[in-house]
């Protein structure tokens, strides 16, 4: 059941609900993906938001980002592309839960999702790439 | 997302509907900020919300934290189950009013 699908995507906020459509018919094709995909969606759509909020500022651009699911030895990875301003791993902090405050619950949704949350630089032709991981072992 | 605003006396519902997301709390926030700077009691029946992420959330937060502020409050109605698994996602059960 092993598969790959990309899709590039404008940086706005409307393009939000075409991400989430994106992965949603992507996950309706397996049932192993049916009790998480409401996760799944959320964690890939916070993560899209992040590019437009925090890598663009929430301005306009001509540039789109990349996103790729790939299922593949029942590892699920989404990886999200983007040539926003350079995100620094060591400043992404996600929200202190005693701090009753809306910023940082983004990442903090991702994490407790995903097992694991990578950022990786080398992705020729992009300046940020995210790759998201789930084991379905 | 769509939505609906009843008044009785103090209190003001506001039905919302659809999905709430970055894209739309701005809109969100100005259905649900002058009810509480007007000291009403706000009640978000949340029932017909399919999605809601982060930005929802901060939406709820914000909306709490100013009607604390102006000392009235504001109620989450009917809250549906994909809300609540957010809302429990990012541990604001005990904090939000939840009905």
């Amino acid at each position: 059941m092993d598969f790959k699908e990309s899709q590039n995507f404008k940086i706005e906020p409307a393009s939000l609900k075409e991400v989430r459509v994106f992965a949603r018919e992507i996950f309706k094709r397996s049932s192993i993906f049916e009790k998480d995909t409401d996760d799944l969606v959320l964690a890939l759509a916070e993560a899209a938001q992040n590019i437009v909020k925090h890598g663009y500022g929430n301005q306009p651009t001509s540039d789109e980002m990349k996103i790729v699911i790939k299922f593949e030895d029942n590892v699920l990875s989404m990886e999200l592309m983007d040539k926003g301003k350079p995100v620094v791993p060591s400043n992404i902090k996600p929200r202190d839960l005693d701090d009753i405050k809306a910023g940082g619950l983004g990442t903090f949704f991702i994490g407790q999702i995903m097992d694991e949350v990578v950022f990786k630089t080398t992705k020729v032709n992009w300046v940020n790439h995210l790759i998201l991981t789930k084991s379905f072992n | 997302m769509s939505y609906k605003v009843t008044e009785e006396n103090n209190i003001a519902t506001v039905y919302l509907n659809g999905e709430i997301d970055m894209d739309v709390t701005e809109k969100a926030k100005e259905v649900i900020m002058p009810l509480i700077e007007a000291k009403k009691e706000v009640h978000l029946n949340l029932k017909d919300v399919e999605y809601m992420d982060s930005s929802g959330i901060s939406v709820l937060i914000e909306s709490h934290q100013q009607a604390t502020e102006l000392g009235t409050k504001v109620i989450l109605k009917e809250i549906s189950k994909s809300v609540l698994k957010v809302i429990m996602m990012a541990k604001l059960e005990q904090i939000l009013n939840l009905d």
